[in-house]
């Protein structure tokens, strides 16, 4: 595994930094109180024979790391930044919607329809909530809602009646 | 657990992970359900929206057996943790929907929420719901050019068959 040759390079560079260091300052502690010897304080050390057992693996030397042999020209770069998988893909499901004209996606409802929606369900469910009084008060009985000016009719009979004081919508008709 | 192959291709597998797990998933099911049931109709995401439409339905279909079937009963209890809605199950949704067998939800896909997550939407409802409806219904336009010259042309053919006559 090249990590663990990099931790064993790593850990060998650093053996031989801190040998190097102590030679040079003359602290070495193969040479004891002993007989004061005029000589060079650099004496050669015995080499360790562990180095010589160990494969020189080739991630050993500090000049093998990647790097880029020339620059690369604008022509390549280009062909590279404008690869079609790399622009942004256009979409052809977006459409106007045929009832307010604001754009929508073609599998997916109107956002500015559905929102008049939403509005017009929220304003029903709280007289709901003013009908039912308290919480967990559903009744057993349909539901259906009649705005200004409008009479129940026959099918509405059992009915539970939600009035809204306001002129029926014109994209509420059923 | 044993590594099988079963464990590993899950082809024609219709339920969803959702959750914790799948304790986790039919519990948030059921919470969803509920307010379904409650409200008629639920703003969620896609995916909960789809796996809640099989729930909801199989409910309808014990619901149509009556409140007397012990099964029935015992599934209604389970599946709506607002015991109001029980009555409500019983006797508005099963008789809304005694002459239809299936298809009971309608699911419709909404635009991503505004939120930071742009999670995919859909409302889901059942059909027969009081509210507005979510498609609006097409109203053709007498008053056009076109539909008045058709209009024209039909009452011309109707009167030539009228003198073949």
């Amino acid at each position: 595994m090249p990590l663990s040759g990099f931790i064993r390079f790593f850990r060998h560079s650093l053996q031989r930094l801190e040998s190097s260091l102590v030679h040079a300052a003359g602290f070495d502690r193969s040479l004891g109180p002993a007989l004061a010897v005029h000589g060079p304080s650099l004496l050669p050390q015995p080499q360790h024979i562990g180095d010589h057992n160990s494969m020189p693996s080739f991630l050993d030397s500090i000049f093998w790391m990647a790097a880029p042999k020339k620059r690369r020209t604008i022509e390549v770069n280009r062909c590279r930044r404008r690869n079609p998988n790399k622009l942004i893909e256009v979409k052809t499901n977006i459409e106007p919607c045929p009832e307010c004209g604001n754009l929508k996606q073609k599998h997916a409802l109107c956002g500015f329809c559905y929102e008049k929606v939403q509005k017009e369900t929220a304003l029903i469910r709280k007289q709901i909530q003013k009908m039912e009084g308290r919480p967990l008060n559903a009744p057993s009985v349909e539901t259906v809602v009649l705005y200004e000016n409008e009479a129940p009719g026959d099918a509405d009979k059992n009915k539970r009646i939600v009035e809204r004081s306001r002129k029926r919508p014109s994209w509420f008709n059923l | 657990m044993h590594l099988t192959l079963r464990a590993l291709i899950s082809h024609g597998r219709v339920a969803r992970r959702m959750g914790l797990g799948p304790e986790s998933r039919i519990n948030m099911l059921r919470n969803i359900l509920t307010g379904l049931v409650r409200h008629e109709r639920i703003e969620t995401t896609r995916a909960r929206a789809d796996e809640v439409r099989f729930y909801a339905e199989k409910l309808i279909d014990y619901a149509k057996k009556g409140d007397t079937n012990e099964k029935s009963m015992k599934m209604a209890d389970f599946w709506l943790t607002e015991k109001d809605l029980i009555p409500k199950l019983f006797k508005v949704l099963a008789s809304r929907f005694e002459n239809q067998s299936s298809g009971y939800t309608r699911m419709a896909r909404l635009p991503n929420r505004e939120n930071l997550d742009r999670a995919a939407m859909a409302v889901i409802e059942y059909k027969g719901n009081p509210f507005p409806p979510l498609f609006p219904v097409k109203k053709e336009n007498e008053l056009n050019l076109v539909n008045q010259l058709l209009k024209g042309y039909r009452e011309e053919r109707a009167q030539l068959t009228g003198f073949q006559d």
